[in-house]
């Protein structure tokens, strides 16, 4: 089993590498930005594989689905023209139908390959108490700045872009 | 679990970072320059999760300090994106060479 983290570990690294190149090099930005959500997607992986579940919990709450979805909406607003003409693969429907059920055995196969053989038994709650004893213990007073300094971002934006007279 | 070293992390987390700081110093579109800074933010969340696992007594302050990354990230976004539009409601483009007057 010596093998499996670094293999799982090289996955991981090289979609975020590789999604964080893609933010950089793509010409189109809605392209970038999803990029970006896969590139978070994976360092939430990494997250885990360091056991950090809690935290990988929150990378996919706040940076994948918030985030992601924030600098979207900053594309359309923005209104961006569409780069040149529909770039899409030849293959691409075909691919795609094939790929899912390749995906779909490949995990049922893993499943039953390791059949949670596992005899090493975790703690229960992982990562989460002694993060919640630290955050609202003794990190306390500066996790109500950090609330402060939300609804100061939050009042801030709505000022920027509200409109003149109305 | 403990199998891969500390150094690989802290590689792919420098790797992040520095493509992020590639993409602030080579794009041109703000929105994307957000989201380059979106990345580094993101490089050193993955160098304070993995010192704080690998070297941290029992206390997981990288954990924390993480999250109020968090916080700082989805602030600056909010606010980053506001001043973006705020801009490009003035003058309607999101090439920062292309703006050149911030007046209001």
């Amino acid at each position: 089993m010596d093998f499996i983290a670094p293999l799982i570990f090289v996955i991981l690294a090289a979609i975020v590498v590789a999604g964080g190149l893609a933010v950089v090099l793509l010409p189109r930005i809605t392209g970038s930005a999803l990029s970006m959500g896969l590139s978070f997607l994976g360092m939430a992986g990494l997250f885990a594989l360091l056991g950090a579940e809690t935290i990988a919990f929150f990378q996919v709450l706040i940076y994948v689905g918030a985030i992601t979805v924030l600098i979207l909406y900053g594309v359309m607003l923005t209104g961006v023209a569409p780069a040149g003409a529909d770039r899409r693969l030849f293959f691409q429907k075909q691919a795609g139908w094939a790929l899912v059920p390749l995906k779909f055995v490949g995990v049922v196969a893993t499943v039953f390959a390791l059949s949670f053989q596992s005899n090493v038994v975790q703690q229960p709650g992982g990562d989460l108490e002694p993060l919640a004893n630290a955050v609202f213990r003794d990190y306390a007073f500066p996790f109500e700045v950090a609330s402060v300094l939300l609804l100061a971002a939050m009042i801030g934006a709505i000022a920027l872009v509200k409109r003149g007279d109305d | 679990m403990l199998s891969v070293p500390l150094g690989w992390f802290i590689a792919v987390s420098s790797a992040l970072f520095f493509i992020g700081a590639a993409g602030v110093l080579v794009r041109r579109n703000a929105v994307v320059i957000l989201m380059c800074v979106e990345l580094m933010l993101n490089a050193a969340n993955l160098a304070l999760v993995a010192f704080s696992r690998r070297l941290s007594d029992a206390t997981p302050r990288g954990s924390v300090f993480v999250i109020f990354t968090f916080v700082i990230a989805a602030a600056e976004v909010a606010v980053g994106l506001a001043i973006v539009l705020a801009a490009y409601r003035n003058q309607p483009t999101v090439e920062v060479d292309e703006i050149h007057e911030l007046k209001g």
